[in-house]
């Protein structure tokens, strides 16, 4: 029973601290949102640059 | 009280109960990361109390604290914590003395403009972020509705300007970028990164999606800073409470313990969590 209960438990430690495989989420979703995420801090990163260097009023 | 003015309590109670959350782990684990997260979200903590009093009434060291500790300061202390945790290098050490000796050089071009500041300018009608700044109006362009304006001589022309609490060409004012600049670049670029890295290596999902999160709530902010400075400021408040909550649980996310045989395998850096 020990011998049979230590592999299902190891397995069960891998699945939860790896992506699960062919999921949406993880296989589409997260890049689109890394993706989104970065662009958008670039826009605003630009938007405060343009205000230090006298491009954007505000 | 409108329920728009009552959201920044609620953000000042959540990032209170996140300040001292960092704090605690801190006091644990003694990461230099936590300690200048904890500061740098205390400082967020103050800035929104200061918006929510500043709905209310006015003070001027409450805006001293609104506008030092949450337009300024915030992001870049907050952001310093994530690059601490991503290097461990001397240079780092390096962006620490330049972050406590640019921190300190505002707070004494603050102190420089509290006496200027122009109190008859004010009102709890609008937000705090909507009317702190003097802005020159360009020819033909209308003062919104509401604001008083001014003639000034400003750069040697005589200019017209919607009246601001901060007085035109206030030097504390150019410090401000810098720090946002910086704390969305260590912030929100570390997130990804590391949400990006465990990704790649397709471990610890729940740190790539707190990384996500945490990066979510602080472009939140950033973007509803940036919607208020064209103008629509009603969004401010709400931005404020997602980012807060979306930190807040991202972090929690982030930190939830993992079986710790596949963790001491993962060789990839820390993340931010």
């Amino acid at each position: 029973m020990v011998k049979e209960s230590k592999p299902r438990n190891l397995t069960a430690l891998h699945s939860k601290s790896h992506m699960p495989e062919n999921s949406f989420f993880f296989e589409r979703a997260i890049p689109i949102f890394l993706v989104v995420l970065g662009l958008v801090m670039l826009g605003l990163i630009l938007f405060a640059a343009g205000v230090l260097i006298g491009v954007v009023r505000f | 009280m409108s329920f728009n003015q009552f959201l920044p309590f609620v953000s000042t109670a959540i990032m209170l109960i996140f300040s001292i959350y960092v704090f605690q782990r801190y006091s644990v684990r003694h990461g230099r990361h936590f300690l200048f997260w904890g500061i740098g979200l205390s400082m967020f903590g103050l800035g929104s109390f200061a918006e929510a009093f500043l709905s209310i009434t006015w003070n001027k060291w409450i805006f001293f604290i609104w506008y030092l500790f949450g337009a300024a300061l915030n992001a870049g202390w907050i952001g310093h914590g994530t690059l601490y945790l991503l290097s461990r290098k001397k240079w780092v050490h390096v962006l620490t003395a330049l972050l406590a000796l640019g921190s300190v050089y505002a707070a004494y071009l603050m102190v420089q403009t509290m006496p200027r500041l122009d109190e008859a300018a004010f009102t709890t009608s609008r937000p705090i972020s909507e009317q702190y700044g003097t802005k020159v109006l360009e020819a033909g362009q209308a003062a919104p509705a509401g604001a008083l304006t001014a003639q000034e001589t400003y750069r040697g022309a005589q200019v017209t300007v919607t009246r601001g609490v901060l007085p035109l060409g206030a030097a504390v004012r150019l410090t401000t970028p810098f720090f946002n600049i910086y704390g969305l670049l260590t912030l929100v670029g570390g997130a990804l990164y590391s949400s990006f890295l465990f990704w790649r290596k397709r471990v610890l999902p729940n740190r790539v999606i707190g990384n996500v999160l945490i990066a979510a709530g602080a472009l939140s902010i950033g973007f509803a800073s940036t919607l208020t400075r064209l103008g629509n400021g009603q969004f401010l408040y709400l931005g404020e409470l997602i980012a807060a909550i979306l930190m807040f649980s991202g972090f929690m996310t982030a930190g939830r313990p993992q079986p710790e045989e596949v963790v001491s395998s993962a060789k990839v850096p820390a993340p931010a969590q």
